[in-house]
This record gives C-alpha cells, structure tokens and sequence, in this order.
C-alpha cells in the first residue's frame, strides 16, 4: 500500500508531509500537484521528511505526496554508455526534448531506449541452472563494450527455460525465465538495484595493477591500482578539472564514469563536445563509446547531488559486474558534502565541524568502500574492477577542513595539488612533496615486468633528486644559489629539468597530452643518467656552467612534446647524444 | 723683419685657425639648426597627426555620445507618449466603469466577485466591504451567501467588493480596481499594440 | 508559474532583521511573492522563504524599518518574483529590484519571467569559444575571455576594477556586429559615484542605448541585493536567447551580496559555515554564475563579469574562494601593482581564463598565441622568484640569466601591462609585445614554444 500523503511544510529542497505512516525510509515519492521526484530521509510518526531532487518553487502545503514504494534505483541494462545524466539516473538529453534548452520539472523518462534493439548471444542454455549475477548472454551495447546480460543479483535463480535463439531484442523482451520452487521469474536485458546499496560480489582481491593513466607525475610517481580509491584536493584554479578530464580521457579501463557533482555546466559540455572526437590510444574508438556522464551540476537542485554519487557509482559496479574495470571519477565530492550539510541542516540535526553533520566520515567511508577489484558472483568466472576517484574543494586551499581530514582517512593515494605551483604554470600542479601512493609497493612488480626491472630504483633516484632540492631551496632562499657548492647546484639544475621535463605535461598538446609508460619511464631515465653523468663531470673538473650549456639541456626538456610514443627511437638518439656530449667537457678543466 | 714676418706669420696662423673655427662653428651650428629642424618636421608631423588624431577620437566620442543620447532622448519621448496613451484610454474606461449600470448583470458579477473571495479564504464567515453606490446591489446579492455580512463601513473604490474574514486576519481585496491594477500589465500590453507599439 | 493568491493576511507573530514570520496562513506557496503593506499604507515586497504548520517566514527585500506587530500586512501574490521585459528595457535604468528609476514608466512587457530562471541544460549548453577581444592586452593575450563565460574580476577596496570592467565593456562591445551587443550593468550595494562612473562610461561611449541598468547602492535597502542580480540576469537571458544579442553582464559587487544572504541567514538562525556565510553560499551564487552561457540553435550569449571585493584582499575568503570553484577563472586586481600606479594592476600569475584555451589559437586569434603566452608566464613567474632574490643577495648575486629575467619582468609590467584606460590594442599587437617580451630570453631559455614558431617570431635585440 503506498503511502499517500499531504505536505504540511516546505523549506528549499526540503518537505515535510503528513499521513505518511506507510512510508518507508528512502522510499521514492512524488511530491505536490507537479509530481517532483523526492525520497523519504526521515520519519518521525507519521510525518515524513522529504528531500525533493527539484525545485520546489512555487509548491504549498496541502499539495499530495504519494510513494512509490521503491527505494531510489538506477536501470541498469544496455544503453547506458554515452549517455548524459542528471543526478537520479534521467537523461538530460530527453528531459531537453520536454522542456528545452532550460530543465523543467516533473519530467518522467526513462534511463535508457526501451525500444532499442541489441543482438544477444545466448551463453547458456535451456536447463542449465544460473546463480545470481551469473551471465546468460552477451549484446554489443557500444563498439568497446560488450555488455553482460546477468541475472539479477537479488534473483533467485534457477533452472533457465525458455531462452530465446540469438537474435535482435529490444530491453522489455523477456529472453528466458527461471525455474526455482516452483516459482517462474523472467530475465529481461535490465533490471533495477536500489543506489544506496552495494552490488554484492563472490570475493576482493588486493590491488596490483597499476591504473595507467598517461599522466608522468601520477603514473611514474603517485600511481594508483585499478580498484584503488584516489582523492585529489586542490583550492580552485589549481587545475584539478582537467587533471579528472585527462584520466577520464586516458585511463586503460574499460568503461569511465564521470560524475559533474555540483560542479560546471560547461564542464559537463566540454565533455560532451570534446569526447566523441578523441580516440582511445588503445582501441582507436571513441572515447564516448567508453563513457558514461552523471551531472548535477551547481545550480541544479541539491539533493539531485547528493544522490548523483550513489547513482553514479551503483552504474560502476553494474559494469564491474560483467569483469570490466571501471574508473570513477567523482568532481567534487565536497560539494556532495556540501549537499549532506544542507539536508542535514534542515532537517535541524546536530552540526559537527563547520556546520557537517557527524555522518559525514562514515558516508565518506562507505562511499570509498564500494572500490575495490573483484571476482564477480555467479559464472562464468569474471574479476573487474572500480577505481574511485575524487575531487575534494578544499574551503579557501586548506587541507586542515573536515571534507578533505576525513578522505584522507578512507583513501590510498592523494595527489595533493598546490596553488603556488599553479600561479607558476606548472602543470598538472600535483605537488611531489605532499602527494603520496599507497599502491607503489604493490604495482611496481607490474612496471619491472612490463617496462623495466629498474623501473624502481630509477624512480627513486629521481625522486630523491626533489627532495634534496626541497631542502636545498630553503638555503638558497636565505644565501642565493651562488652559495651552494657546484654538486648542489648541479642537484637544483636536475630538479629544474625533472619538473620541467618530466613532472610538467600539457594536456593541451597533442603529443603530451597522453605519455605511455615506456616513454614516461625512458624520460625519466635520461634524466636521472644526465643526473648522474653531471656528478662524474663535476668530479673530473667540469665546470657547472658547461653542463648547463650542453645542447642536450634544451632536448631533454622538450622532448615530452616532441617525441611521439611510437619514436621511443628518438629517445634512445637523445640518450646517445647525451653521453657524446658530455663525453666533450669531461676531463676539460675549466677556469670560472 | 724675420721677427716681425714670424709674427705676422703667427698671427696669421691664428687668424686662419680662427676663421677656420669660426667657418666650423658656424657650419656645425648650420648643420645642427638644419638638423633640429630635420628633427624637428616629423616631431611635430607626429604632434599634429596626435593633435588631430585626438581630436578625432574626441569628436568620434561626442558625436557617438549625442547620437547615442539624442537616439534614446527620442526614445524616451515616445515611450513617455505612449504612456500618456495608455493612460487616457485605461481612466476613461475606469470611468466608464464606475459610472456603468448597476442594474442587471451587474448583480451577477458582484456574486462572482463574492463566490471567489470566500472561496480563496476559505470561510464564509466573512464581512464584505463596498462604496456607497454598490452597497444596495451588494446588499441584496448578499442573503445567498450564509455567514456574510455587509459592513455598514464604505471603501473609497470604483465597485466590486473586499472580503474580510470575521476574526480580520484574512481579506481578499476583489473590487474592480484591485482587478484591474492585476490585469493592468497585459491590458497595457494589447493597448500599446493598438497604437503599434510593442511586440 | 502562478499560483492561485491574492489574500491579504494581517496576523504579524514575528519580525526579526529581514524577516517578517505570519501567523494563521492557509494558501501560500514556497518562494511565493509577497507584498508587505505598513501601517502608513506604503507597500514593500518579500518572498516566502519557508511555508507550513499555518505559519510562512517572509523575507522582506526593503527591510522591516518601521514594520510593526499590529498594522502590518502581508499579501501573497499568488506567484513568485517576475521581472517584464520586452526589447524597450535596452537604455533603462531600473533599481535593485527592477522598477523603473528613470522617471519613465513600467516596460510594456513582451514576457514575465521567473526571476530565479531555470538551470541550463548541461546537454543543451554550447561550449564557449568564441574570442573576445577587450583591446587589453594582458587580459587579451593572457587569460582570454570568451562569449558565454564567466570571468569574475577579484579585487580589494579603492582599487581600480571599476575602471578595468568600464574599459572592458566600452571596448569589448566594438567586436562582432554592434546591433548584437548588449550591456547589462548591476550594481549591488556600490557607491552612487561607482554607478554614476559607469554610467557615465557607457554614455560616453554612445553604448547607453544598449544598456541596461539596474541600480541598488550603498543607501538602498541591503536585502534588495538578493534580487538585484537575479533581475539583471533575467533581462540579460531574454536578450540573448529571445533576441539573440550577445550580452556581458557587469556585476558590482558581489560581496555586497553575499553579505545580504549571511544577514537573512543570521536572522533564520541557521548554522553557519565559514566565516558565518551560510552553507549554502556555495549553490546560491552557482545559481546566479551559471546563468552565464551560450546555448545550442540560439544565436545570444551572456557574458559575467562579476567583480568583488576581496575583505582586505584575502582570496581565500568564502566569498573569492565559493566564487572561484563556480567560475571559469579569475582576474585577480594585485595590491602592490596598483601601488606602482600600473593600470591595468592585474596579477597574472594568480589570474587564470578555463576557457582560454579554446577561444585562442588558429583560426582566431593566431596558431602560436597559447605557447607563446605559456612561456610568459613562465618567464613572468622566474622574474618574480629573481626580484624576491634579488631582494636578499643584490643584483650583484644574481647570475647573468637571472639579470635576463628581471629584464623581462621589467618589460611586462612596463610594455605589456601598462595600458591607458582609453587604449584598445588589437590582439595583433598584443601578440607582438609577448614575442617581444619573449625575445629578451636566450633561445635556450624557451621550453614552452615549438620551434616553428620560436624561427618565425623570435626576434633577438
């Protein structure tokens, strides 16, 4: 019996209605005379408070509220992939066909073309007996993604019949029923999983792979595993958009959802615009085949935004499911935290810091939680993956506030990005010092495996080369460089060649837009040989002023853009002249 | 006369490098006033072209700002005008209203205006307000109306009614003029594109 | 959207600041219109904030100065704020809450629009990227902006952003067709001699008649701000998708505003966030921001340039801080530069465009423009890391590079930086200073730039 309701009360986003008592907790309702989306957060008798995923301009009390009887559930079925939604899993391109180039309200839709025909393959036959999340046949939803039919995870399952012969179906078609006490449950091309409630999975394994990204300073120093959670903080203008838009673009996984969450309008357009005209580097398929859009964007109603990370990341797990890996990118979770706040305050809660309410952490937690790379329920035997990662917006760039203290507790690797390097156009602004990797143990079998077994040991020499600069800076702010001895002042020449040369990338050029791990890794070695080759130099009577002179300086620093992945030979020509030249000075005694 | 030829000699070297001072001098000085004058042309070619160029810029400004004025100056006329318009033609059917009939149908709307005021309070335990010349039509549409009550107090209005609830927390102005004022903005509208103005 | 109203309720439980609370309301909307009427018979409006249980708490937009318990009325209009607009409002001046305030009367509206609007369709935006040449260079060749964009001017008090957002309207309006271009102008809360300057610019330019005005100052009632831009906005929206102009909106100053939110919100007694701004600051200026843009199959755009003052010059301030997460960048006005008496005193390294990148290179302003502007910055960034050196050590320390890059930094601020207030330079010569300023480094010192290019515009002294 659904509940049916009057609004005694309204507030913004929030409402209060009576006669509620059949409601249930985060029970979808529809609410006044213009049936507006909301969900029950709380009851109290029989009053139910509302948080209402629209405007709520212009609505009285004494308007009906009727439940659905459903908790907030995303479809999950072909026809997901390159789609654009807002946050409760409505496609923002037929809510423009009802009301425009402006979002109106009250629009009912549906999440993906019902009537769209896939060709399914059967994988299983009539009497074989199907688990839960166990596959019964494969559809081509998108050039890149064969999309797993699985039998629901809340299903029984049984003993399959009346499977169809392969064929062109639409969703609505029932392709097979199961047997089970007696009982005949069709199997369609969807089903529906209520948000808030994790995809159950058979077991979790420890994360090895590293994401690649093809981004030099996260790949090479800050990695991050496919199952991993990630959390990238930054005051505003540090470049932390396009830093998500690169991985969104560049991350060897299979799908990507991308979740504008209380962020830009033309961000979310960027995307649209931009994506179908890039190619994945792998599969030389467009990027948006790959691509699934949630945006709630900033002037869209807030509670749409609180729900727009659960819609987002159940539509991950849903992809996981079939043995895919998934990345998540979630822009910006404090402005989901600002969603919570806002709810939390209407609904006169107790404030903890700054006004977030005391759930805050354990939200944040569970969020986080739902990463993770898996063995899939049911057969055949499937292992996917979901990388969360988060944007935080730190209030005025101080990563003391409660959003980013508390993400920092739930998440493994943390590209912490720097105003001060942003002012200087050092791109991506990830600052080395105060960004870390709780995966670099565990992926760098992968780098000595697959790139180099020195993978390791370079990468910290390179590194420790930063941080004896970052020492080093303090004297030289004091005394000037001209204090230093000339092995130190070879250390800042090298730190200046690393960021500039390796750690900066611009994602506005084609060429070093996306750097493979081969390059990233040969960049970095030429640099800590150049490194090395300047000591000895320095040894023999060198004198520092003809190290820096060398023409190799300038190729070094440019090469990131002017050497393609496929001229790794151009590389190795630069490693040449580097040692021919320096092979020029060594030995030379030059008086200063 | 060696001495003295030594002499003239000398004085004559002098006078010599004297003239040939004098001749450098004033060659220099010639070439120098050739030269501020060379130097001088296109200085003050270049002050002029700025001097005109400015002026120019200056005149562009004004003439930009007093098209600019005098376009929305006329403007503005017209919209003043149209108003005055707009005006004579509402006051004269305001007139007409106040002065219109009380008889007949008039009777008819008063219930109307009655029937929606009660309705949007939602009581009919009212009082009703109305000026001295609908009082009587007021009066007698009235008794269909259980719970209202005329007030014996009058409103200075064109007709029509307001509505009080009895406890005076409630009332619903719905005298003609209340009407009109809501509906004034369309009615300018339709009389502005009358006078081909307005969209 | 109209709601049945119209009853005038007389049952004043409450006034506190801004609020008026009404008792015993049956028929009264969320966000509905409210008009206030005083024992004195004048009339005020507020909106309805928060409806329900008989009570409505109405926030009254010219303030409860001599509002009282017994005699106050409040009529519920039966339909939330609209503004008229029709293409006669162009060379109007109106006050904070859009009625008329040049002594002529009401537009005769082609429309009533909701003055809160509609969030765009992230789906249905077109993505910015058409170039707009403001004849400044360091905003021109540095941080871009583009029609649909919403590029905020952060500055501090006295400093010369009035002057700046002036130039740019009076010379920004010059590009494209002149019929297209619109200027809406709102100030919030500024001074009458602020308002006046910028009217008087406009008029000066001959741009009056293509303007709008919305005028709240400093002695206006405080919680008109609230509306002032939303009014200023809505016309700018009909202008540019109803008529297709291409609109920039001028607001000032948006801390004016904000300022008005964190009163109404002490007076509801909410928790606050930071600096007791309410936690919803965020999402109220995103929906005033995000009301700039371009749209597709419509031919208008609306432009924002806000500008605020940062309270004593801190961008980490909610308010800088809030507005620079929703923006599409900053133009960040430095103290010590207008020290120097430089005009336009823009601090470029904190000064960024988003969009920038898409409006500039081949086809419309010129292929090297992003390069070569990336390789100013840096430079512009060494010289200032040598200057704060040379402060330590003396030039004497400095090596001869480092000489090279105060040199740069020198020229910048001098050629480049430095522009009269009348002075409109073409993007043409604009580029040209930054090769010029390029120039001044070693060929080694150009890491940014292509070859290509650095062989076709490098022009060594």
């Amino acid at each position: 019996m659904a509940a049916q309701g009057r609004i005694v009360w309204v507030s913004g986003p929030a409402v209060r209605a009576d006669g509620m008592s059949d409601a249930k907790m985060y029970e979808t309702v529809t609410v006044g005379n213009s049936k507006l989306v909301g969900e029950v957060i709380r009851l109290t008798g029989d009053v139910a408070f509302i948080q209402v995923y629209e405007s709520t301009s212009g609505l009285k009390p004494g308007e009906p509220v009727v439940g659905t009887g459903n908790p907030l559930s995303v479809l999950l079925g072909p026809g997901i992939i390159g789609q654009l939604y807002d946050g409760i899993q409505r496609p923002l391109r037929e809510l423009s066909k009802a009301s425009g180039s402006f979002i109106g309200r009250g629009i009912t839709t549906t999440a993906v073309d019902m009537t769209k025909k896939y060709h399914f393959v059967p994988i299983v036959s009539n009497g074989d007996v199907v688990t839960p999340g166990s596959g019964i046949g494969t559809v081509k939803e998108t050039d890149l993604i064969e999309n797993l039919i699985m039998v629901p995870p809340d299903h029984p399952g049984g003993k399959i019949s009346n499977l169809v012969a392969e064929g062109d179906y639409d969703l609505e078609t029932v392709l097979a029923t199961t047997e089970k006490d007696g009982q005949s449950i069709p199997l369609k091309m969807y089903h529906k999983w209520p948000v808030r409630k994790p995809r159950p999975y058979l077991k979790r394994y420890d994360p090895t792979v590293p994401l690649i990204t093809g981004q030099r300073v996260i790949d090479t120093f800050f990695p991050i595993a496919k199952g991993g959670t990630g959390s990238i903080p930054g005051a505003f203008g540090t470049g932390k958009t396009v830093t998500l838009h690169q991985i969104a673009k560049w991350a060897d996984s299979q799908v990507v959802v991308y979740i504008g969450c209380g962020e830009r309008g033309n961000e979310m357009t960027e995307v649209l615009v931009e994506f179908p005209h890039l190619k994945d580097p792998r599969s030389g398929k467009p990027l948006m085949d790959r691509t699934v859009l949630v945006a709630n964007t900033s002037n869209m109603p807030v509670a749409a935004r609180e729900a727009s990370i659960y819609t987002g990341v159940t539509i991950a797990e849903y992809y996981r499911d079939m043995g895919k890996d998934v990345v998540l990118v979630a822009d910006s979770t404090s402005r989901w935290a600002e969603s919570l706040r806002e709810m939390s305050g209407r609904l006169e809660e107790m404030p903890a810091e700054e006004g977030y309410p005391s759930y805050l952490a354990s939200r944040l937690a569970e969020f986080y939680e739902r990463a993770g790379r898996v063995r899939a329920s049911g057969s055949p035997d499937r292992d996917g993956s979901v990388t969360l990662i988060g944007a935080v917006s730190p209030s005025g760039g101080d990563f003391t506030e409660p959003v980013t203290t508390h993400t920092m507790r739930f998440i493994k690797t943390f590209w912490a990005l720097d105003a001060k390097l942003a002012y200087s156009r050092h791109y991506p602004s990830i600052n080395w010092m105060n960004s870390y990797s709780g995966y670099l143990a565990d992926i760098s079998k992968w780098w000595s495996e697959n790139i180099s077994e020195d993978w390791f040991s370079i990468r910290s020499e390179a590194y420790s080369v930063l941080q004896r600069e970052d020492t080093l800076k303090e004297i030289v702010r004091l005394l000037g460089p001209e204090a230093l001895p000339d092995e130190e002042k070879l250390i800042l020449e090298v730190a200046r060649m690393i960021k500039i040369g390796l750690l900066q990338q611009n994602s506005f050029d084609d060429v070093d837009t996306y750097c493979s791990p081969e390059k990233q890794f040969k960049l970095m070695k030429l640099l800590v040989d150049f490194y090395k080759k300047g000591q000895q130099a320095l040894k023999e009577g060198a004198a520092l002023s003809d190290i820096r002179a060398l023409p190799v300086v300038t190729s070094l620093l440019k090469a990131r853009m002017d050497v393609k992945d496929d001229e790794m030979s151009k590389l190795d020509q630069l490693d040449k002249n580097l040692q021919e030249q320096f092979k020029s000075i060594s030995g030379v005694k030059v008086s200063n | 006369m060696a001495s003295n030829s030594a002499l003239e000699s000398t004085i004559d070297k002098i006078l010599k490098n004297t003239e040939k001072n004098i001749l450098t001098n004033i060659k220099s000085g010639l070439d120098e006033s050739q030269q501020k004058l060379d130097d001088a042309i296109p200085k003050l070619e270049s002050e002029y072209d700025k001097i005109i160029s400015n002026g120019k810029k200056e005149a562009d400004k004004i003439e930009k700002q007093i098209t600019g004025a005098s376009d929305i100056g006329v403007r503005n006329k017209q919209l003043l005008v149209l108003e005055e318009a707009v005006e004579r033609v509402f006051s004269s059917a305001l007139e007409q209203i106040a002065n219109a009939d009380r008889s007949g149908d008039y009777a008819n709307l008063v219930k109307t205006l009655i029937n929606e005021a009660i309705q949007i309070l939602g009581t009919s335990e009212v009082t009703i307000f109305t000026n001295t010349k609908d009082k009587d039509v007021v009066q007698s549409t009235i008794s269909q109306f259980s719970g209202a009550k005329l007030s014996s107090e009058t409103i200075e209005c064109l007709g029509g009614i307001k509505v009080k609830s009895k406890d005076g927390a409630m009332t619903f102005d719905n005298t003609i003029d209340a009407r009109i004022e809501r509906l004034k903005p369309l009615i300018r509208k339709e009389i502005a594109a009358k006078f081909g103005v307005g969209n | 959207m109209t709601i049945e109203g119209g009853v005038q309720y007389s049952k004043i439980a409450e006034i506190k600041g801004p609020l008026v609370v009404v008792d015993d309301v049956e028929n009264a909307a969320f966000d509905e219109l409210v008009e206030i009427e005083t024992n004195e018979g004048e009339r005020r409006l507020g909106k309805v904030l928060e409806v329900g249980n008989g009570k409505a708490i109405v926030q009254v937009f010219e303030g409860t100065t001599g509002l009282s318990i017994s005699g106050t009325k409040a009529k519920f209009v039966g339909k939330v704020m609209e503004m008229p607009v029709s293409k006669e409002v162009l060379g109007r001046v109106f006050d904070g809450l859009g009625r008329p305030k040049d002594g002529l009367p009401d537009p005769i509206a082609d429309k009533f629009i909701d003055i809160n609007g509609e969030p765009m369709n992230p789906e249905q935006r077109e993505y910015p990227k058409d170039f707009i040449q403001t004849g400044v260079s360091v905003i021109d060749g540095l941080m871009t902006l583009v029609r649909g964009q919403k590029l905020p001017i952060f500055s501090g008090s006295g400093m010369s952003h009035n002057l700046l957002a002036a130039q740019i309207a009076r010379q920004a309006s010059v590009v494209g067709k002149q019929d297209d271009f619109a200027v809406v102008f709102a100030a919030i809360g500024v001074q009458y001699s602020e308002a006046e300057y910028f009217r008087r610019s406009l008029e000066e330019s001959g741009a009056l008649k293509r303007s709008v005005l919305f005028l709240n100052t400093a002695d206006d009632p405080a919680i008109e701000r609230i509306i002032t831009p939303r009014v200023a906005l809505t016309v700018a929206e009909y202008l540019a998708f109803d008529l297709g102009m291409h609109v920039l909106v001028v607001m000032t100053d948006m801390t004016n505003y904000a300022e008005a939110l964190r009163e109404i919100s002490a007076a509801r007694e909410e928790v606050p966030g930071r600096k007791g701004y309410p936690g919803y600051l965020y999402t109220d200026l995103s929906t005033i921001y995000e009301r700039a843009g371009k749209l597709n199959g419509r031919k208008g755009s609306v432009t924002q340039v806000p500008i605020l003052s940062m309270p004593s010059d801190d961008i980490t301030h909610p308010i800088p801080d809030l507005t620079g997460y929703i923006t599409e960048g900053q133009i960040v006005i430095g103290r010590d530069l207008f020290r120097q008496g430089i005009y336009p005193p823009i601090n470029i390294l904190m000064s960024l465009s988003r969009l920038m990148k898409d409006g500039i290179g081949e086809g419309s302003t010129r292929a090297d423009h992003a390069e070569v502007a990336n390789q100013v910055y840096d430079a512009y960034s060494r010289s200032q890391e040598v200057r704060a050196l040379a402060g330590i050590v003396g030039k004497a320390g400095l090596t001869e590079i480092d000489l090279k890059y105060m040199d740069v930094g020198d020229t910048f601020e001098k050629e480049f930086l430095t522009q009269a207030t009348d002075e409109n330079r073409t993007i043409e010569e604009t580029l040209a200073l930054l090769w010029k300023i390029v120039s001044k480094l070693p060929k080694n010192e150009i890491t940014k730039i292509k070859d290509k290019f650095v062989d076709q515009y490098y022009k060594e002294e």
